[in-house]
């Protein structure tokens, strides 16, 4: 393959007339399906979204992966950890129950989640999402084949599911809705036999079963104030107020339990408050005002939770490239936007 | 009605159209082929032109359309329609003779396919056509939060093979990626 060209290169090659012609032509094929997808689902009801599926309790098993070294034993602490049987109201989450394989990422919110798994180059997903977006991801699945169909009928934890395949190695499975949920389940680099396999190790679980089957690294809800006040007690070590005088802020909160995305909820909201400062600052021409924000940034390669999340991400990155900039004297361009900051 | 649905599909193909077969030159052996992949990724556009994402949404969805078409030839999916046959020959033509204007070093795309086929496509997306994060993740289905530390990930693989830091000289991206990072975390309704 030597075509590795930029579009600038594509857009000067001599294709005017099979470029005009092809237009013409797709304007005159009938359209076959255009049914819009619901608004609220639109930046879900994607193409090419992974995975779903499964099941009941939570058996831990290695979680070496989980956010790299620093954060939680390797997971035989819990191993053997069986949470009380779910009811059917509450058990639309799935883990995944295989030796060998470990939580990469998990991420959760009110209206569902995404829970990933690697063991070396392969991985497997299990996303759950509401019920009422079942049909529109259904649709999309079968666009995966040309022309589309409906999946090959396989069952997911005892209820019927849809499988399709991206390619011999990477297929998806869409379980039908129960208890207000549905679940898909993807798995990537493994051949068709090996991704049942897996679905048939999946296993729903109720919420506490799920927290459960966590990594020891998960921040579930009586541990999150602990560890908020932990990664401010961290910054605050190196950066005295931890957020500008007279700021509005009333304390720090987030709904993450994933060590990095809490994280970067805390040191991203103390980020902001100083990085809005410097705005205010700079808008009104107080030098000084400025420089003590610049040198509260400036503390931020210091800050412990940051220096956590340097392996896992590049959250961190972001933020010190924005306190160069204030260094610099600059307001950094989509500073609010690039930090997810609130309002 | 149909006026308005052609002028947006004239418009979104004028838009998108060397992108999406930048796009597929990119991954394709032969040109024809990437011809092929072009024309069935906007015959998706045109039939389901009320999925197509407004603004800067639209091409990681084409991107994401691609891919999947892409990947069904590559399964030996045999080509259902005959459009853009000229386009074809047009390719067939033109692209063997162009040499300059590419989007990364040999060396580069040498280490990149010692990578896993999951890294490589993150990276490919990222140097090949300049995409961030957020739009990776809506070109693969994934989360932003899925995407950033996987990218991070293969980025330090293959900087590792390469002794460097390939996103500093990948050569010009496919299209100007966003002058700012996009770490938009609470994306999902």
């Amino acid at each position: 393959m030597n075509h590795h060209l930029s579009d600038e290169t594509v857009a000067g090659l001599p294709l005017s007339l099979g470029r005009a012609e092809l237009l013409e032509e797709i304007m005159s094929t009938p359209v076959l399906d255009d049914r819009p997808v619901a608004t609220a689902d639109r930046r879900r009801s994607r193409w090419l979204v992974p995975t779903a599926v499964a099941a009941a309790v939570a058996l831990l098993v290695g979680f070496g992966a989980w956010w790299g070294s620093g954060f939680g034993p390797s997971g035989d602490d819990r191993t053997g950890q069986v949470a009380t049987a779910p009811g059917p109201e509450t058990s639309f989450r799935a883990v995944l129950d295989a030796p060998g394989w470990t939580v990469d990422n998990v991420y959760t919110d009110s209206r569902g989640g995404e829970l990933s798994y690697v063991n070396g180059d392969l991985s497997f997903e299990i996303n759950w999402y509401p019920a009422d977006s079942y049909a529109d991801y259904v649709e999309d699945r079968r666009h995966i084949t040309d022309p589309p169909s409906d999946g090959e009928p396989v069952e997911v934890l005892g209820l019927g599911a849809q499988m399709w395949a991206y390619s011999d190695l990477d297929h998806t499975a869409i379980r039908e809705p129960e208890a207000g949920h549905w679940i898909e389940a993807r798995g990537d680099g493994m051949d068709e036999a090996a991704y049942v396999a897996l679905l048939g190790q999946l296993r729903l679980v109720d919420e506490h079963a799920f927290e459960a089957a966590m990594p020891a690294s998960y921040v579930d809800g009586s541990e999150r104030d602990a560890a908020i006040q932990q990664i401010i007690d961290g910054i605050g070590e190196h950066l005295d107020p931890v957020i500008p005088p007279g700021s509005q802020r009333v304390g720090f909160s987030s709904d993450q339990n994933d060590p990095y995305h809490l994280g970067a909820d805390v040191a991203g909201a103390v980020a902001c408050e100083w990085l809005a400062d410097f705005d205010e600052a700079h808008s009104a021409g107080d030098q000084q005002r400025m420089d003590r924000a610049a040198a509260a940034l400036a503390t931020a390669r210091d800050w412990p939770v940051l220096q956590d999340m340097e392996e896992r991400g590049d959250y961190a990155e972001v933020v010190y490239d924005y306190a160069d900039q204030v260094a610099r004297g600059q307001v950094p361009e989509g500073y609010a936007e690039g930090l997810g900051c609130e309002g | 009605m149909t006026d308005g649905r052609e002028e947006t599909f004239r418009r979104l193909y004028a838009e998108h159209f060397d992108a999406v077969l930048g796009f597929a030159l990119r991954r394709t052996d032969r040109p024809e082929d990437a011809g092929d992949v072009t024309a069935d990724t906007f015959l998706v556009v045109w039939r389901r032109l009320a999925h197509v994402p407004a603004g800067d949404e639209a091409r990681p969805w084409m991107y994401g359309v691609a891919r999947r078409v892409l990947a069904n030839h590559r399964r030996g999916d045999r080509r259902r329609t005959h459009l853009g046959e000229r386009l074809r020959r047009e390719l067939a033509a033109a692209v063997p003779d162009v040499s300059d204007g590419v989007v990364q070093r040999a060396d580069v795309t040498a280490a990149m396919r010692r990578l896993s086929a999951r890294d490589q496509e993150v990276l490919e997306l990222h140097l090949w056509e300049g995409l961030e994060p957020r739009e990776i993740a809506e070109v693969l289905g994934l989360t932003t939060v899925v995407v950033r530390p996987r990218l991070s990930r293969a980025r330090a693989r293959l900087r590792d093979l390469l002794g460097e830091d390939p996103g500093n000289d990948p050569g010009p991206p496919g299209h100007d990626p966003s002058r700012h990072p996009q770490l938009t975390r609470k994306e999902r309704p």
